[in-house]
């Protein structure tokens, strides 16, 4: 893991296939093959940057990014519905998925081979799922509208219920742990406050709802240094908000496709977005201009990783 | 066994064979003008009225002494002299020219596109082999089961709290000093910043668009696997081919488009010119390439079975594709010698004429500048296959307008020689109208004058029989309906298109000649129309014919009165 590495791009999406780019090109340097029943529900790389995790309908899989091989190298077997998140541990430890079966379930992967070590059953369909900066508490939205915030270690949790008869469809907490978002299929935000005291699980005081799009919202995620929010959204827009008072501060524009997943670059200037015309951009946000496309998949792109560093002030 | 000592058998087999495994694509411009099988049986099959029941009898026989044992000598010196007896046709084989068409040019017969090199291993080897793959691929997946039993961590350290660095609790300390629309920004840099600003002037690739048609792991969906040498390279690096994987859906432009850009990523140091420039031409496994045309732009690559090609510059014509038609280009229903030596006379003159240093311009355009000359050429060079293709037979179905405003359903059958209509065998209502067969001389221009959003108008216009003594066959009684009218529509006919019967001028109305012209309409989507269109323009520009030019003539003098006239 020099530091020459190349830094890329992943994408995925309904053509079944998982295309990796040269983020600063838009070259494509590998397209990998996924599962011919699935769509690509959500990626993220290992935090050594080796293996790329991605995982869909029925399935979970993770992929050697280093070798010049496109099959897998671990597959999940007998998984049920969708797998709609999944990530790591900051030291790859283990990993999270979250799935329509209702579990979130915790994966030992340092000891081989890897196995289930915790399981949460949330008793709804789950969405998302996020991981708190402190790396033992986890925050998943589900579909009959409740909030969870699941403390891994001392396997206590909370339950929050914001708005009935709605889908929470993403939920994320910022880098610097100081805020949880959990975003609806009504195109609302609620935000609430985390305060956490002696090791003790992290406790949450509602902060704000503000209704940011007009249709479905599908993601929303902090930028690294937690003064930006972005929400994406089924209307063709990509919405970002200042963390200070939760006002818009930019908004792009994909017109007539839906806005599946975006993130930021490590200094929060850059946004990759990935939409259903096939296409994944890079947009320059301080100019609001793409500067890049991403061309190859023949279907809609409906999850992205990039990961990202900081080199320096 | 009498089959195999049948030299008309032999032929015929030898013949569809061929084409049946042919990869190029070029069969069809080679073999199709002369059909040898046929031809032999012609010359020596058919004596007589009575010659089909004869040979047919004879066919059942052992053949005649010798004969069986070297059966093949004969066709390998055509001008021996061949007897009669020799040549007997194989029973089945010498049906009606139409049904002999279907059985011995089976073009529809394709290769299954995966099995390409390996023509000869059974499907069940094939499939043995995958499988076989895919186990030893999957011993090395590592497998987990989903809903295996929870095994909660022996370490009480697997999960660990991070303490989070606190933040001041005053963030807005931080000095705005920039207007609300600019974030401060904190001076630090990400990787991807310092290379995107490491290549700034990095336009797109230029061929990015193509870049969809990559077939790399894509499922579900036929993709094709071709090496292709780079003629554009340097020394070293073109002896190398460029193994791409594309959709087989991909056309021929597309793949050069792909080729390029592929290109362009591997020797970003090569220049690469725009698209219009290169072409695909076959060649063989050691990158020499063949002197064959390149392949057709239009064509979806899933067409030709090559595992090897080279782009190159695309090159004016070949010598040898002209001196292959000299005296040889003939279409399908080809009759007398003379049309075809006419044809091929008239394909010579056409190609000639694209020669870029000919000097002679065509007569009736003497100031062309250069650069439409160029233009011109490349035009040409491009319609070159419609060229070859155009005299060949081929039929459409579409609905002629007539008279009365009624549609009827007919086939238009287009040929190098002929064009005939003939109704639909099932129209419910009509009288069965009997077909009509037209000479290709008659034919003055084909035209679409009307172009909706889905359908267009199409307007075959030919010279009246009324002033042709030599036009008597098929069209004299109750021809299906034409309009007999002299031209007197010039480009406004458009508007009333529906009624061909325009009054119906009797002649004279120009004073430099006296032909007559009728026009029979067909309603049609615009895709065939535009199919029809091109392939008899393309037939008429290649005989040149007398009539077109008077034709069009003639047109462009009413249009000039016309806008005296206005």
């Amino acid at each position: 893991m020099g530091d020459q590495q190349q830094l890329i791009l992943a994408t995925g999406g309904y053509d079944h296939t998982i295309k990796v780019w040269q983020a600063h090109t838009g070259n494509c340097i590998k397209t990998m093959r996924f599962v011919e029943t699935s769509q690509v529900n959500a990626l993220d790389r290992t935090p050594d940057k080796t293996r790329l995790a991605a995982c869909g309908y029925q399935c979970i899989r993770l992929y050697d990014l280093e070798s010049n091989c496109t099959a897998p190298v671990i597959n999940f077997d007998g998984v049920q519905k969708n797998v709609t998140r999944l990530g790591f541990q900051e030291d790859g430890n283990w990993m999270f998925t979250a799935g329509e079966d209702h579990h979130v379930r915790i994966w030992d992967m340092i000891s081989s081979p890897p196995h289930c070590s915790r399981v949460f059953d949330c008793e709804a369909p789950v969405n998302s799922a996020c991981l708190h900066p402190n790396q033992v508490e986890i925050a998943m939205g589900s579909q009959n509208g409740s909030v969870f915030l699941w403390d891994v270690k001392s396997e206590r949790h909370e339950r929050i219920v914001p708005e009935v008869d709605a889908s929470i469809q993403d939920v994320a907490i910022s880098p610097d742990g100081r805020y949880l978002v959990a975003a609806n299929n009504k195109g609302n935000c609620y935000i609430w406050s985390l305060t956490s005291q002696d090791q003790k699980m992290s406790t949450l005081r509602p902060t704000k709802k503000f209704h940011a799009h007009k249709r479905y919202i599908l993601r929303c995620k902090f930028s690294p240094d937690s003064r930006l929010l972005l929400t994406t959204s089924g209307d063709g827009t990509v919405g970002i908000w200042k963390t200070d008072d939760f006002t818009k501060w930019r908004e792009l524009c994909i017109e007539n496709y839906w806005v599946w997943d975006a993130a930021f670059s490590a200094d929060s200037k850059w946004l990759f977005t990935a939409s259903s015309d096939g296409i994944a951009r890079l947009w320059k946000l301080q100019t609001k201009s793409s500067i890049r496309d991403y061309t190859g998949h023949t279907k809609a792109i409906t999850a992205l990783s990039f990961k990202d560093e900081i080199v320096g002030k | 066994m009498a089959t195999y000592s049948n030299q008309h058998w032999l032929l015929s087999h030898i013949r569809n064979s061929f084409i049946s495994t042919d990869d190029t694509g070029m069969c069809e411009t080679v073999m199709l003008s002369d059909d040898m099988p046929k031809h032999y049986l012609r010359k020596f099959g058919n004596s007589g009225a009575g010659g089909d029941h004869y040979h047919r009898r004879r066919g059942h026989k052992p053949p005649p002494a010798g004969g069986g044992t070297t059966p093949e000598r004969n066709t390998r010196h055509p001008d021996a002299p061949l007897q009669e007896v020799d040549f007997i046709c194989y029973p089945g084989l010498d049906l009606s020219d139409d049904e002999e068409d279907m059985s011995t040019h089976s073009f529809d017969i394709q290769m299954y596109p995966e099995v390409g090199a390996h023509r000869f291993r059974s499907n069940t080897a094939q499939k043995l082999e995958k499988l076989d793959i895919a186990k030893r691929k999957a011993a090395r997946i590592k497998s987990i089961n989903y809903q295996e039993e929870v095994q909660p961590p022996d370490s009480e350290d697997f999960f660990r709290r991070k303490e989070l660095p606190l933040k001041k609790d005053e963030p807005v300390e931080k000095p705005s000093k920039t207007n609300e629309d600019e974030l401060s920004d904190e001076g630090i840099q990400s990787q991807l910043t310092e290379q995107l600003a490491k290549s700034p002037k990095q336009t797109q690739n230029r061929f990015i668009e193509f870049a969809r048609f990559d077939g790399t792991s894509q499922v579900g969906m036929q993709t094709k696997r071709i090496n292709v040498y780079l003629n554009m390279l340097p020394e070293p690096d073109r002896n190398y081919p460029l193994k791409i994987c594309v959709l087989a859906t991909a056309k021929i432009q597309e793949v050069i488009g792909y080729v390029c850009y592929k290109t362009s990523l591997q020797y970003p140091d090569v220049p690469l010119k725009s698209l219009q420039h290169y072409a695909l031409y076959m060649t063989e496994d050691n990158d020499d390439m063949e002197d064959f045309p390149p392949l057709d732009n239009r064509e979806p690559c899933s067409k030709f079975g090559f595992s090897h090609l080279t782009l190159a510059e695309r090159r004016p014509l070949a010598p040898v594709t002209r001196v292959d038609y000299h005296g040889q280009l003939g279409t399908k229903s080809m009759t007398s010698e003379e049309d075809k030596a006419a044809l091929a006379e008239a394909a010579v003159k056409a190609l000639q004429n694209i020669n870029l240093n000919g000097g002679k311009s065509n007569p009736g355009k003497g100031e062309d500048s250069p650069s439409d000359y160029v233009k011109e050429y490349e035009k040409r060079l491009l319609n070159h296959n419609d060229m070859l293709e155009a005299p060949m037979h081929r039929t459409f179905r579409l609905n002629i307008i007539d008279k009365r405003f009624f549609k009827s359903d007919v086939t238009l059958g287009i040929s190098g020689e002929r064009i005939e209509i003939d109704q639909y065998k099932n129209a419910k209502f009509w009288p069965q109208k009997k077909p009509v067969s037209t000479p290709i001389d008659l034919v003055a221009h084909c035209e679409i004058v009307e172009r909706r959003h889905l359908k267009a108008l199409l307007r075959i216009w030919l010279k009246s029989n009324s002033s042709s003594p030599s036009f008597t066959t098929g069209c004299a009684s109750a021809p299906i309906n034409a309009s007999v009218t002299t031209l007197n529509m010039g480009s406004a006919s458009a508007g009333n298109a529906h009624s061909p019967n325009s009054p119906g001028h009797s002649s004279g109305f120009f004073s430099s000649s006296n032909i007559r012209y009728k026009h029979y309409d067909f309603d049609t989507d615009t895709h065939t129309a535009d199919q029809i269109q091109s392939k008899l323009t393309c037939i008429l520009e290649m005989r040149s014919s007398e009539l077109r030019r008077e034709f069009l003539l003639q047109r462009e003098r009413k249009m000039e009165k016309r806008q005296l006239k206005l």
